[in-house]
C-alpha cells in the first residue's frame, strides 16, 4: 500500500488512518494498486532493459555481412537470452513475443510463423512430458526402490552409487525430470529412516540426493529421448543440413542407435566417477544404512506383488522404447511419444486432468518459439555471421579448430546452460556453433554432440537442470551445496566429454 | 482470499501512541535455517505479552516450469505426499510451532482452526492454521505459495499491515555470484521494499542489548519511540550512539543522545549507557554493533526507489553489520 509514499507509511498520522481504511474496501484490487507504483517497474526491470538493449540494437547501423533482417532476429535473440535468464515476466510470455516478433519486426507471415513452430522436436517435447506424467503416477518407484537395495546392500557408497545408476539408466531413456521425481521420494526415506533430525545426516542426504540429481543429470545426454534439448539438437541437424536430394546429407539423420552409440558410454563412464566424487566432497556421517535399508524393504513388501495395471504399464513403456529405437528414422520420435502417451490414457493407467496440471504447456510452447527463433537464425545469416565472428575471436587464442574449438564450444554451452535451462540453452546456442562447424570445417555432428553434452554440465545451479531443481524442493540442500560439489562434477565431465570426442567419436566414423 | 484483519482496526494497529490498544503484530519468515529460527525466538521473547501475535510464515516460489523441464514441481511433491513424506515448507513450520510450544509463547489448550486457500495454478494453495488463545492472542502458521519469496512476503504484509518482519540474512546477502548481480538477496529486498520495521536477523543473540542510532532528526525521534515500546515488550536493556562526521559537530551529536535518552526516560525506559563517536556513520555503527544483539536504525523516510539509488545509512549498515539490525519504519 504505502511504501511508495513515505506520508503513508508514518503511522498516527490522519493520511495513514483514511489509507487504512481505504484499504480494506479497496482490498480485492490490492495487488493492481501495487502494480502502480514504482515496484512494478523494479521487478520488471529487466524487461524494460532487455527491450531497450533490443530497441538500440534494431537501431544500430547494420554490420557488413549482416541483412536487415539478421540484424532483427539477432536482436530478438538477445532480448530472448536476457528475458531467459533473469525472469522478469513469465517465461511462455517470452515465447509469445518472439511470435509476435516474427510477424511484426519481420514481416513474416503469421501463417509461416505459426507453421514453423510445430515440429517433430516440438511434438517430441509434448509427448514426453505427457509420458512423464504417466510414468510417475505408475508408482513404480516402490518397485525400483525395492529392486535398488536388493541390489546394492547396506553400505553407503554402494547405495549412492545404486542410486545414480539406476537414476541414470531410467533417465537415459525416460527424461531425468521423471526419474528425479520418481527417485526423489526413496532418497528422502532412506535419509529419513536413518535419522529425523536433519542435521545429522546433512552429508548422508547431500551424498543420496546429488546422487539421483547427477545420476539423472549425465544420463540425460545418453539418448536422445533423455531431454529436449537432444530431440532439438537432432531437429536442427536436419533442418540445418538434410537435403532429400543429396545422399551426401543423409548422415545428418540421426537415428535413436547412432546417438546411443555416441553418447552412452559417455554417461557410463561418468557414473562411478560421480559417486567418488559425492562421497570425497561429502562424507556421509553414516558408513552404513542397515537400518533404514530394513525398514524401506517393509515398506515396499506391503504394496504386495505386481497388480496387471504396473504390467501393463511397463510394457506400454518398452513398447514405446522400441518404437524410438525402430521407428524413430520412418514416423519420427514425436509420434512415437505421443501415440505412447496416447496409449496411458487409453489403457486408463492415467487421468487426463493428472496429465494437464502435470505438464506445464507453456514450456512446450516456449521450445516451439525458441527452435522457430533458431530457424529463422539460420534463414537469415545471422546464425553464420555471430559463428564467424566468434570463431575471429578464438583464431588468434588458437582455439579455432580440433580440440581448441571443441573446448571452446563446450566451454560456451556450460556457461549459458548453467543460467537457463539446459533446453533453451541448446535452442538459443543450437544455430551458431553448427554454423561455426561450418565455418570452421569442422564436423557439424561433433559439433552438435559437443554442445549437447556439456548442455547437461548445469552442475552448479539450482535451476540448471530439472533433476537439480526437483531435488531441491526437498529441502535438504543449499545452493551454495551446488556449487561446492558442482564445479568438480563440470571438470570431470568435461574431460571425459573431449577424450570421447578426441579419442572414441573417430572410431565411429564421425 | 484469506483475511488476516478481520476483527481488526488498521487505525489502533499502526498507531504505537496507544500501543495497549492495539494488537503488536510480528511477521517472522521461516526458511528453515537456524538464522530463521533465531529470529524466532527473539519474536518469542518480544511476544509474550498478551497483545503481541506471531505469524510464521513460509513462501514457496511457484514454479514456473522451465527449470523442472516442462514436468510440473507439483508431480514432484505429490510424489512425495503419496509416500506419506511431509513437504519442506510444512516441516519448518511445525518445527517453528514446535519452539513456541518448548518457549511457552504457544499452549496446548488454544484453539485451532486450519484454513486453505487454493491458489490458481498449484494444487497445494495456501494453508494457514490459526491458534487463539482465550485472550485473543494468536499464533498462526501460514504456508504461502507466490511468484517469487520477495513477492510473498510483501502479500502477506498487505494482508495483515504487520508491525515487524523478522527475516533470516541469507548466505547471499552480498549478493555473490552471477544470480546475486541481478537478483538481490530476499532479505534484502524486503529491507528495501517493506513498509514496516524490518528485523534482519544475524547471529542474533537474546541478552546483550540494543544500540539504538540516533541523528537527532524527526525519523529517529519517531522510531525512538517505536522502539521504546518494542523494548519494554522484550525487557532489553538499551544503549544510545550518535555518530558526528567530525570532531566540531560532536556537540551535536552529544545533544542528539541526551535528547534521546531524555525521550526514552519520559517513557519510562531504562537507557544503560550513552555513547558518541566521531568519524563515518556506517563504520562506526558496525564496528560499535558486535557487542549488542541487535543495532536499531531510522528509516530515513525515502521511499523504496530513492533507497536503491540514493542509498541510506541504515541500508548500508544492514549490508555491512557483522549482527542483527532493524530499521525502523
Amino acid at each position: 500500500m504505502s511504501d511508495g509514499d513515505p506520508e503513508l507509511s508514518k503511522p498516527g498520522s490522519v493520511r495513514a488512518r483514511t489509507a487504512g481504511r481505504a484499504l480494506k474496501l479497496v482490498k480485492p484490487i490490492a495487488g493492481l494498486r501495487r502494480r502502480g507504483n514504482y515496484l512494478y517497474f523494479w521487478e520488471k526491470r529487466w524487461f524494460f532493459i532487455a527491450m531497450a538493449v533490443g530497441a538500440g540494437l534494431m537501431y544500430m547501423p547494420t554490420p557488413d555481412g549482416l541483412t536487415t533482417a539478421g540484424m532483427t532476429i539477432l536482436a530478438m535473440s538477445v532480448v530472448a537470452t536476457i528475458l531467459f535468464v533473469t525472469e522478469p515476466v513469465p517465461l511462455p510470455t517470452v515465447a509469445l513475443l518472439i511470435v509476435i516478433g516474427q510477424v511484426m519486426l519481420m514481416g513474416i507471415e503469421s501463417k509461416e510463423v505459426a507453421r514453423s513452430l510445430m515440429s517433430d522436436s516440438v511434438l517430441f517435447i509434448m509427448g514426453s512430458l505427457m509420458l512423464a506424467v504417466a510414468v510417475v503416477k505408475q508408482k513404480l518407484d516402490t518397485r525400483i526402490a525395492w529392486i535398488l537395495v536388493r541390489m546394492t546392500g547396506t553400505k553407503t557408497s554402494r547405495i549412492a552409487f545404486g542410486i545414480a545408476m539406476v537414476s541414470g539408466v531410467l533417465a537415459s531413456f525416460v527424461g531425468e525430470h521423471t526419474v528425479a521425481a520418481m527417485m526423489l521420494p526413496v532418497g528422502i526415506t532412506l535419509i529419513q529412516l536413518t535419522s529425523n533430525d536433519p542435521k545429522k545426516v546433512r552429508n548422508l542426504a547431500a551424498v543420496l540426493l546429488f546422487s539421483i540429481s547427477y545420476g539423472c543429470s549425465v544420463a540425460g545426454i545418453g539418448t536422445p529421448s533423455g531431454g529436449a534439448r537432444n530431440a532439438i539438437m537432432i531437429g536442427y541437424w536436419k533442418e540445418f543440413f538434410y537435403d532429400p536430394l543429396n545422399p551426401d546429407t543423409f548422415q545428418y539423420l540421426i537415428d535413436y542407435v547412432h546417438w546411443m552409440m555416441y553418447a552412452y558410454p559417455i554417461f557410463l563412464i561418468q557414473v562411478p566417477f560421480v559417486t567418488v566424487i559425492l562421497l570425497v566432497t561429502f562424507r556421509p556421517e553414516y558408513k552404513d544404512l542397515s537400518r533404514a535399508v530394513v525398514k524401506l524393504r517393509a515398506q515396499v513388501e506391503k504394496q504386495g506383488a505386481m497388480k496387471a495395471g504396473d504390467w501393463v504399464a511397463i510394457l506400454i513403456f518398452f513398447l514405446v522404447l522400441l518404437g524410438w529405437i525402430f521407428g524413430s528414422a520412418e514416423y519420427g520420435m514425436g509420434t512415437i511419444a505421443i501415440l505412447g502417451a496416447a496409449a496411458f490414457l487409453i489403457a486408463g493407467l492415467v487421468a487426463w486432468p493428472d496429465v494437464n496440471s502435470g505438464v506445464n504447456w507453456g514450456v512446450v510452447l516456449l521450445y516451439a518459439a525458441a527452435i522457430s527463433l533458431g530457424v529463422q537464425m539460420k534463414d537469415t545469416g545471422a546464425a553464420a555471421w555471430v559463428a564467424q565472428n566468434f570463431l575471429d575471436i578464438l583464431a588468434p587464442l588458437g582455439m579455432d579448430e580440433g580440440i581448441g574449438l571443441w573446448a571452446a564450444v563446450s566451454l560456451l554451452t556450460t556457461t549459458v546452460t548453467n543460467t537457463m535451462s539446459n533446453g533453451a540453452a541448446v535452442a538459443v546456442l543450437g544455430p551458431i556453433v553448427l554454423k561455426l562447424a561450418v565455418a570452421a570445417q569442422e564436423s557439424p555432428i561433433v559439433i552438435g554432440y559437443i554442445t549437447a553434452v556439456s548442455s547437461a554440465f548445469a552442475y552448479l545451479t539450482v535451476v540448471g537442470t530439472p533433476a537439480c531443481t526437483i531435488v531441491y524442493a526437498s529441502g535438504y540442500l543449499k545452493t551454495t551445496d551446488f556449487l561446492t560439489v558442482g564445479w568438480k562434477m563440470v571438470v570431470m565431465s568435461t574431460i571425459i566429454m573431449l577424450a570421447a570426442a578426441g579419442l572414441y567419436w573417430p572410431l565411429l566414423g564421425g | 482470499m484469506n483475511d488476516d484483519v478481520e476483527d481488526l482496526d488498521i487505525d489502533d494497529i499502526n498507531d504505537t501512541d496507544k500501543p495497549h490498544l492495539a494488537r503488536f503484530r510480528i511477521l517472522v519468515c521461516i526458511d528453515g535455517s537456524d538464522e530463521s529460527y533465531r529470529g524466532l525466538r527473539y519474536a518469542a521473547k518480544i511476544a509474550k505479552g498478551e497483545d503481541v501475535d506471531i505469524v510464521l510464515c513460509y513462501v514457496r516460489p511457484a514454479d514456473q516450469g522451465l527449470s523442472t523441464g516442462g514436468l510440473q514441481m507439483d508431480v514432484a511433491r505429490g510424489n512425495m505426499l503419496e509416500w506419506g513424506l511431509e513437504l519442506p515448507g510444512i516441516t519448518y513450520l511445525k518445527k517453528g510451532r514446535d519452539l513456541l510450544m518448548e518457549l511457552g509463547n504457544l499452549r496446548d489448550d488454544w484453539e485451532e482452526k486450519a484454513i486453505h486457500t487454493d491458489i490458481s495454478g498449484t494444487s497445494l494453495g495456501d494453508n494457514k492454521i490459526d491458534y487463539v488463545a482465550k485472550s485473543g492472542k494468536k499464533v498462526v502458521l501460514k504456508l504461502k505459495v507466490a511468484r517469487d519469496v520477495v513477492t510473498g512476503i510483501l502479500d502477506q504484509w498487505e494482508l495483515g499491515h504487520y508491525d515487524l518482519i523478522i527475516i533470516g540474512a541469507s548466505a547471499r546477502w552480498n549478493g555473490k555470484g552471477l544470480k546475486g548481480f541481478f537478483d538481490p538477496a530476499v532479505a534484502e529486498k524486503i529491507a528495501i521494499h517493506a513498509p514496516c520495521s524490518v528485523l534482519v536477523a544475524r547471529d542474533l543473540e537474546i541478552g546483550h542489548g540494543h544500540l539504538l542510532c540516533t541523528d537527532g532528526s524527526e525519523a529517529a525521534i519517531d522510531m525512538i519511540k517505536k522502539e521504546a515500546y518494542i523494548a519494554s515488550l522484550c525487557e532489553c536493556p538499551i544503549s544510545i550512539l550518535a555518530v558526528a562526521p567530525d570532531v566540531e559537530s560532536e556537540v551535536e551529536a552529544q545533544k542528539a543522545v541526551n535528547n534521546a535518552r531524555k525521550l526514552l526516560d519520559d517513557l519510562n525506559v531504562n537507557v544503560v549507557e550513552t555513547l558518541t563517536r566521531v568519524g563515518n556513520a556506517v563504520e562506526e555503527i558496525v564496528e560499535a554493533g558486535p557487542d549488542y544483539s541487535l543495532i536499531v536504525l531510522a528509516d530515513g523516510g525515502k521511499n523504496g526507489l530513492e533507497r536503491f539509488f540514493v542509498g541510506s545509512v541504515a541500508l548500508k549498515v544492514m549490508q555491512s553489520a557483522h549482527n542483527s539490525v532493524m530499521v525502523v519504519r
